[in-house]
């Protein structure tokens, strides 16, 4: 990789966004207009240009001045058709990837992820509600998923998620993040799972258990809370670690956002018409050790029972994760806990709820791992206090609970068996249920990086 | 307004009170304890160096806290050992961390492979069924002083290009590092004479290095595969290959399980040593501190003695 000169199309794209985000706060940025317009040192050691010594106020205006006059020249000269994207030049020798890995010419990262179960169940109709539950006697296809990571340009990242299953294909996520934006700050935008909650932003290949807890199917849907949007986020610049997150997605959704507008198909006429989601998480670092993250959420958004009627959704959620790592030690304690709230407007009533679950996983050598969940689902609540008749579930009279345990074992990081079995107290049958999982995870391609 | 206002004045207090403990000219974030050593060798004052992993921590699986992405928010520099060791948690900090300064191939990130000589390249195909092998080649080159100047050097250059006015002072650093590193290597190579050409037994695949510096020969590994637990038969071949070659010493870093190590050794027998995984930075270790540590105990080993 060699250090090589900007061409035309890059310094108009470079020179936008200074002026952009430059007259905000030219001075609180680092990166100042020559600093960016200089090509980024490449891998190999060769040395940039030095960043320039103290500037002053007036010099940097001046820089402006002809980085701005220069961008009105280039946009004259540009051709008239401005549909097509600038030409990147074939072979990847130009402008070095910016991408997160660190070694090797790689423009994406592909992985595979293939969930497969053998499950039985004693009820006839087994109440799991996450898309990726086993939800049949025999073997079951939980997912088949295709991530695909790349970073497109300095300053933007793309993600995509696709889910094949045995009858279809589906978009799980696909969207693009900032990575350059001042102040703290990180956009993305496209098709996204909220960061809702601890679990919602997640991937079975991120869970302790084969399937997911009610809570999330129930007041969300089977493939959790997402959807097209944008979202901000914003790293405060706080001594320990505080993020707020809000993103507006649309409402419509039967897997996806079913307390909101769910299956029904209405109009946007007002942002009001959108999910709204804010979120803050906040980490604590114990100790070397033990480390606490915690997390609160809302979401807003308009349901289909009536003019202005509206759902909101309160949830807060506890990670708490103990890993001795001053000591040569293979074990990791994690507790995990959510709970949601949700009150919804519907015609002359207000329904509330509550959700929760608590799990608890120990891995007790390199290999190994043990966990054990509880779950609880209230049901709907009128205003009185009386229970009533729940739109989206007539059936959920009466309280629902779950407990679940299982066992894990990691032949390496790349591969995962799991066998779980779950005991379904279900309030409105006459006995409770039973059912039992093995699991197989296989994941191939890139080497993905762990979130925490 | 006057609302607007007030909010614009917190703001101003909370970043300069985030904004106040950095006083230091450059702000580096390494990824292991071995590189900020060697980092604040050569940048000395001029430096505020923080590793995200600790010495006592097997750098393939760090957690990827939001804390330390909070570091590198902060960060001028970010300094990786690179050939995909970190490829498990550093990337979702790179991208959590929101500055571009440090995203890879920006000026603001240096990864360290570039500088050593990098061995244990694999030829041919590569797939997991391999174990957990580095494509790029072994990544432990920090365990040779020799790449560690290599190293220094490189970030020397890195640190002089960040912080021009400093770099005269850099350079000194480094030449003054480097006298010491050459001096104390003589004395360390004069007293582990005795390790060239010895057969020894690692656990891991981190010996490559240590032993092209050293010259002794690597004749088992405990793991049957690189990432991949010992099992029985394998641990059985191994003792049995290292009774048959007779076994100098069984090396095992500090971060691995050594319940099987021990046994191995004691049926050899072979002494034991444990290898400190990296420069106990936070305690305020030095890397040429760190490598005497190592020299002392392979020392202790060669006249017959464990840990």
């Amino acid at each position: 990789m060699s250090t090589v000169s900007r061409r035309p199309s890059d310094a108009l794209i470079v020179v936008s966004v200074v002026t952009l985000l430059s007259t905000a706060s030219a001075a609180a940025q680092e990166p100042s207009p020559p600093a960016e317009a200089t090509p980024p040192a490449a891998e190999a050691g060769t040395p940039g240009e030095a960043p320039p010594a103290e500037l002053s106020p007036e010099e940097l205006e001046e820089i402006q001045k002809a980085l701005g006059s220069d961008t009105q020249e280039a946009q004259q000269n540009a051709p008239s058709g401005t549909a097509s994207a600038p030409q990147s030049t074939p072979g990847g020798n130009t402008l070095a990837v910016p991408g997160l890995n660190t070694s090797g010419t790689n423009f994406l990262d592909l992985s595979l992820v293939l969930d497969v179960a053998a499950a039985a169940f004693t009820a006839k109709e087994p109440l799991q509600t996450g898309g990726h539950d086993p939800t049949r006697n025999g073997f079951n296809l939980q997912q088949l998923e295709l991530s695909i990571g790349s970073v497109v340009d300095p300053y933007f990242r793309f993600d995509a998620n696709i889910v094949f299953a045995q009858f279809g294909v589906e978009i799980e996520e696909a969207y693009g993040t900032t990575l350059a934006l001042p102040a703290n700050l990180q956009v993305r935008a496209g098709q996204f799972l909220t960061r809702f909650g601890r679990l919602n932003a997640t991937h079975p290949h991120a869970w302790d258990f084969v399937d997911q807890p009610f809570a999330v199917g129930r007041v969300f849907g089977g493939e959790g809370n997402r959807g097209l949007g944008t979202e901000v986020s914003w790293l405060t610049p706080l001594p320990w670690y505080v993020e707020l997150i809000g993103s507006a997605t649309d409402a419509v959704g039967e897997g996806t956002a079913r307390s909101f507008l769910g299956a029904s198909d209405e109009r946007v006429l007002s942002p009001l018409d959108l999910q709204l989601t804010g979120v803050v998480k906040q980490f604590f670092p114990l100790s070397d050790n033990l480390s606490l993250l915690w997390g609160l959420s809302a979401a807003t958004g308009p349901n289909p029972t009536g003019h202005r009627n509206r759902t909101d959704v309160y949830g807060t959620d506890v990670y708490l994760r103990y890993r001795p790592i001053t000591e040569a030690s293979t074990t990791l304690v994690t507790f995990q806990a959510e709970g949601f709230y949700r009150r919804r407007q519907v015609p002359g009533d207000v329904l509330t709820d509550f959700n929760a679950y608590a799990q608890a996983a120990w891995r007790f050598s390199q290999r190994w791992a043990t966990a054990v969940r509880y779950e609880l689902g209230t049901p709907a609540k009128g205003e009185g206090g009386a229970t009533v008749v729940d739109p989206l579930d007539p059936d959920w009279t009466e309280d629902r609970q779950r407990v679940s345990a299982n066992v894990t074992f990691w032949p390496t990081e790349f591969s995962r068996l799991r066998l779980q079995g779950a005991t379904d107290r279900v309030g409105w049958q006459q006995s409770p249920e039973y059912s039992v999982f093995l699991a197989l995870e296989l994941v191939t391609g890139a080497h993905g990086a762990h979130a925490f | 307004m006057r609302n607007f206002r007030l909010l614009a004045a917190l703001c101003a207090a909370v970043s300069l009170l985030a904004a106040a403990p950095a006083r230091a000219d450059l702000n580096v974030v390494t990824t292991l304890p071995d590189l900020a050593a060697i980092t604040k060798a050569v940048g000395g004052d001029h430096v505020q160096v923080q590793s995200l992993a600790l010495s006592s921590q097997d750098p393939h699986f760090v957690d990827a806290k939001p804390n330390l992405a909070l570091a590198l928010n902060r960060a001028d520099l970010l300094i990786a050992i690179g050939l995909d060791l970190e490829i498990g948690w550093l990337p979702t900090l790179q991208q959590g961390a929101r500055n571009s300064k440090i995203l890879v191939n920006n000026p603001g990130f240096l990864n360290a492979s570039q500088f050593p000589r990098i061995l244990e390249i694999p030829q041919g195909k590569v797939d997991r069924s391999l174990g957990d092998v580095h494509p790029g080649g072994n990544p432990h080159y920090l365990y040779d002083p020799r790449q560690g100047l290599a190293v220094a050097r490189g970030i020397t250059e890195r640190l002089a290009q960040l912080d021009p006015k400093n770099a005269a002072d850099y350079r000194a650093n480094l030449a003054k590092f480097s006298d010491e590193i050459e001096k104390a290597r003589a004395g360390w190579e004069k007293r582990l004479a005795g390790m060239k050409g010895a057969p020894v037994i690692a656990y891991h695949r981190t010996t490559a290095y240590l032993a092209d510096w050293l010259g002794f020969q690597p004749i088992a590994f405990l793991e049957p595969k690189p990432g991949i637990p010992p099992n029985p038969s394998h641990v059985a071949s191994v003792l049995a290959q290292g009774r048959q070659r007779k076994a100098r010493m069984l090396l095992i870093e500090s971060y691995y399980p050594d319940t099987t190590a021990k046994l191995v050794a004691s049926k050899i027998p072979a002494p034991i040593v444990t290898v400190h995984g990296g420069t106990d930075f936070r305690a305020g270790e030095t890397y040429i501190q760190h490598i005497e540590e190592l020299v002392g105990r392979l020392e202790k080993a060669l006249a017959g003695k464990g840990d």
